[in-house]
């Protein structure tokens, strides 16, 4: 056992060192955004990405002073009035679920633009209820 | 007609049973013909689930809406082409077209296997029987294709986003990837309970992973393609959990191909390899149970179902019964030789791996982040893509350098001053490129610059090997230089079908880097005659028109595109509002430039008669992403063909018929 020293472990425990020094320095420069549900939000300051249900009237323009809706959980009551600015995805529309980030303002969620991802649509479920 | 899926279904459960059961039985107590006779019940599990899949495809065909699957996902008026492509629609008809593949491969697998590893056979039946069993048995309890109700006028009709050439041929693909690294992974395991050491499941199995792990590669590149064509928001990968899910088995491939070379040459890396197989199955098994089960919210989830435990479940099984085999069998997989040098092929080969796999565990801890913060803190934290560009970067500039110089360096130990003669000219071109580049402007990104610079030295040293391979073969054989290079790749077609998959990674660096880090965007409302300049060209808004489709009313806005002058055309972005599905979809006009490979591509929102909203992306090099699919797919194919040479040379390695036709 005079070979303890074999080079190849010394390069697997290098690389992991390496490799969990950049992990570190990343969480310590950025870190992911919490995702909530509009319930959770209550007061809330600071970025999150909200998900939830479009519910009642879209009315606005995503292109002028901004598209406002109201976001409701996906199983709940709570809603959070949202206005948003910037491309729609095609499939935006009331009653579907959707996320988008964006901070709490005064009580009115304001989206990030391009940040509105629509949730595809469990397969015609809608008709499928009627 | 569902009674007859059904029974074909119950019967390939039945004989994956029979496989596991007595194929394990006969291969601990040495039976010979009990062994054939499990072999023989994978063979005719290909058939059971062939009839089941012909029975589904039947119902969609004649569009039989007393079927619930096919109530759900076709109409009357869906074309015959799409209702083929609703096969693989939903969840059931998925995990049919999953276990139709499976079978089919495992059969392929006996069949070749009988030829050339006969002796291996005996305990990777019951593992190929084991993954069947699974996916039969969710056919037959937990998620039925064949479910029938009273007949139905009309059906709900397929996804808008699925009715799409690209979706008939995307989603197979990928499915002959997953699966495909089924059949490592059940000859891994064979080895381990048959007790082997030596390197014939390898052997064996390379083709499979290659076949696999190309189909992988080439189904994600259309999808991105779909995605840039047909979704049109202007990107082609959004790091999104189900994009992530195709692209981690295919980087845990990617690492298992290269380093199964240090295993075949130099008996190193045993416990490495095992660990990839297993892990690149996991992950695939993983890929299909995040796209199915609904765990996390991604715009590809298509349903909440059933069957997420049942998959975890199985991913369980697999991971920790794989763990303790290779526990158990460590003795066996002790490398006979050991790295001699950190400067060396191996070693090179051994830093790709280890960056390869841990930019693919960074994927997956992005991935699972949300599952895990929730977990712990009990509200979910999703990463977005600047954590997954980060660690691109991190860990995809170096693998590009890698790249460069792998190929180039000795075997073994390479000594500096060797290095230096070898890289000279590669070293020369890469700082020439960088230092023109800096000069052109391309400095504005530091990532962008510093990979081009890296391309550049990867392409320059792929070419010198090409090159002195070429120079040699010429000065032993003679004859014209196209002789010599045809002569040099087809005698070494896994070495240069590899340098030509390299070449073909380059490209899609070069696209990647030249659309992300040096686009420009721009947005804007025009009114009718007005124009806008982005980049090198002017655009200007001459209203809008609208005329009625076959299956949608399509409204486009014309706007003129000029570029020194020089009147190019007139594109035509818009909206197609679908009739039938009441559904508007976002029609991008794209523009490719042949010769700088770069678009011009127009998102055309709230068109009105006088004015609109016109988003604009100028996306330079793009092309070669597309281009690098078509080089990917050639080098694979060269690296893949059949070499009597090197299956004589095995044949003498492993003695007698055993190797002298792989797999």
């Amino acid at each position: 056992m005079a070979r303890r020293a074999s080079p190849a472990r010394l390069v697997v425990a290098l690389g992991v060192a390496a490799m969990l020094a950049v992990f570190l320095v990343y969480t310590a420069i950025a870190g992911g955004t919490p995702q909530l549900r509009p319930s959770e939000l209550n007061g809330r300051t600071g970025e999150v990405a909200l998900i939830g249900k479009v519910v009642g009237r879209v009315s606005g323009d995503a292109r002028g002073s901004g598209l406002r809706f109201r976001l409701r959980d996906v199983e709940g009551t709570a809603a959070v009035p949202v206005v948003y600015r910037g491309s729609v995805p095609d499939l935006f529309r009331s009653g579907r679920d959707i996320s988008l980030r964006g901070e709490l303002r005064n009580g009115t969620f304001v989206g990030e633009p391009g940040t509105l991802v629509t949730k595809c649509p469990s397969k015609y479920t809608d008709k499928k209820q009627t | 007609m569902p009674e007859l899926g059904r029974a074909a279904l119950i019967v390939c459960l039945g004989l994956a049973v029979y496989a596991v059961a007595a194929g394990a039985f006969a291969a601990w107590k040495h039976r010979r013909r009990l062994a054939e006779s499990a072999e023989n019940a994978i063979l005719a599990s290909f058939g059971a689930a062939l009839v089941a899949a012909g029975v589904l495809l039947v119902a969609l065909v004649q569009k039989d809406f007393g079927f619930v699957y096919v109530y759900e996902h076709s109409s009357l008026e869906l074309p015959r082409s799409y209702s083929i492509s609703a096969f693989w629609g939903g969840q059931e008809g998925s995990l049919l077209l999953w276990l139709l593949i499976l079978t089919g491969f495992s059969a392929l697998a006996v069949v070749l296997g009988r030829r050339s590893a006969h002796s291996l056979l005996a305990w990777t039946v019951p593992v190929l029987g084991g993954v069947i069993l699974f996916f039969s048995l969710l056919l037959v309890a937990v998620a039925s294709p064949f479910a029938t109700q009273a007949a139905q006028a009309d059906g709900l009709g397929l996804n808008p986003s699925l009715q799409n050439p690209y979706m008939l041929a995307h989603p197979p693909m990928l499915y002959l990837g997953f699966v495909g690294l089924t059949i490592p992974f059940a000859f891994a395991m064979g080895a381990l309970l048959a007790r082997r050491s030596d390197e014939l499941w390898v052997v064996v199995t390379r083709r499979w992973t290659l076949v696999a792990w190309t189909f992988l590669g080439f189904g994600q590149l259309l999808g991105a393609h779909w995605a840039y064509v047909e979704v049109g928001w202007g990107g082609y990968f959004a790091w999104d959990p189900v994009e992530n899910a195709a692209l981690m088995p295919w980087l845990a491939a990617t690492a298992f191909l290269h380093s199964v070379m240090i295993q075949e040459k130099r008996g190193m890396l045993k416990i490495w390899n095992v660990l990839l197989v297993v892990g690149a199955f996991a992950l695939a098994l993983f890929g299909t149970f995040l796209t199915r089960s609904g765990i996390l919210s991604s715009i590809h989830s298509f349903t909440e179902g059933s069957i997420g435990p049942w998959f975890l479940g199985f991913i369980g099984i697999v991971v920790a019964g794989s763990t303790a085999l290779i526990v158990s069998r460590l003795p066996l997989l002790r490398s006979k030789t050991r790295l001699e040098s950190p400067i060396s092929r191996e070693a090179t080969f051994l830093y790709n791996n280890l960056l390869l796999v841990a930019f693919c565990l960074t994927i997956l801890w992005g991935v699972v982040y949300p599952i895990l913060t929730e977990a712990v803190r009990g509200e979910p934290v999703t990463v977005g893509p600047p954590y997954y560009n980060f660690f691109l970067n991190a860990f995809g500039l170096p693998l590009l350098l890698l790249m460069g110089i792998g190929p180039l360096i000795a075997w073994r130990r390479a000594s500096l001053r060797g290095l230096g003669r070898t890289f000279v000219w590669p070293l020369g071109i890469a700082l020439t490129t960088g230092l023109a580049l800096l000069a052109l402007g391309a400095g504005s990104s530091l990532p962008g610059l510093i990979g081009y610079t890296f391309c550049a030295f990867v392409l320059a040293s792929i070419g010198l090997e090409f090159a002195r391979g070429t120079r040699a073969r010429h000065a032993l054989s003679g004859g014209s230089w196209l002789q010599a290079f045809s002569d040099l790749v087809g005698r070494n077609r896994r070495r240069y079908g590899g340098y030509v998959v390299h070449a073909s990674i380059v490209l899609l660096a070069i696209g990647i880097i030249g659309s992300s880090a040096y686009d420009t965007t721009r947005e804007q409302r025009l009114r009718t005659g007005e124009s806008m300049d982005v980049g090198a060209y002017t655009l200007t808004y001459r209203g809008a028109t609208q005329e009625r489709g076959a299956n949608a009313m399509e409204l486009r806005a014309l706007v003129d595109v000029e570029r020194a002058g020089d009147h190019l055309g007139t594109m035509r972005p818009g909206k197609n509002s679908y009739f039938a599905e009441q559904q508007v979809s976002n029609e991008a006009a794209i523009r490719s430039d042949r010769r700088s490979g770069e678009d011009l591509f127009l998102i055309a929102e709230q068109i009105g008669r006088d004015q609109v909203f016109l988003k604009v992306l100028v996306k330079p090099l793009v092309n070669l992403i597309w281009i690098a699919g078509f080089v990917f797919l050639g080098g694979a194919l060269i690296a893949l063909w059949p070499d009597a040479r090197e299956q004589r040379r095995l044949a003498l390695r492993y003695g007698g018929r055993e190797a002298l036709s792989r797999a």
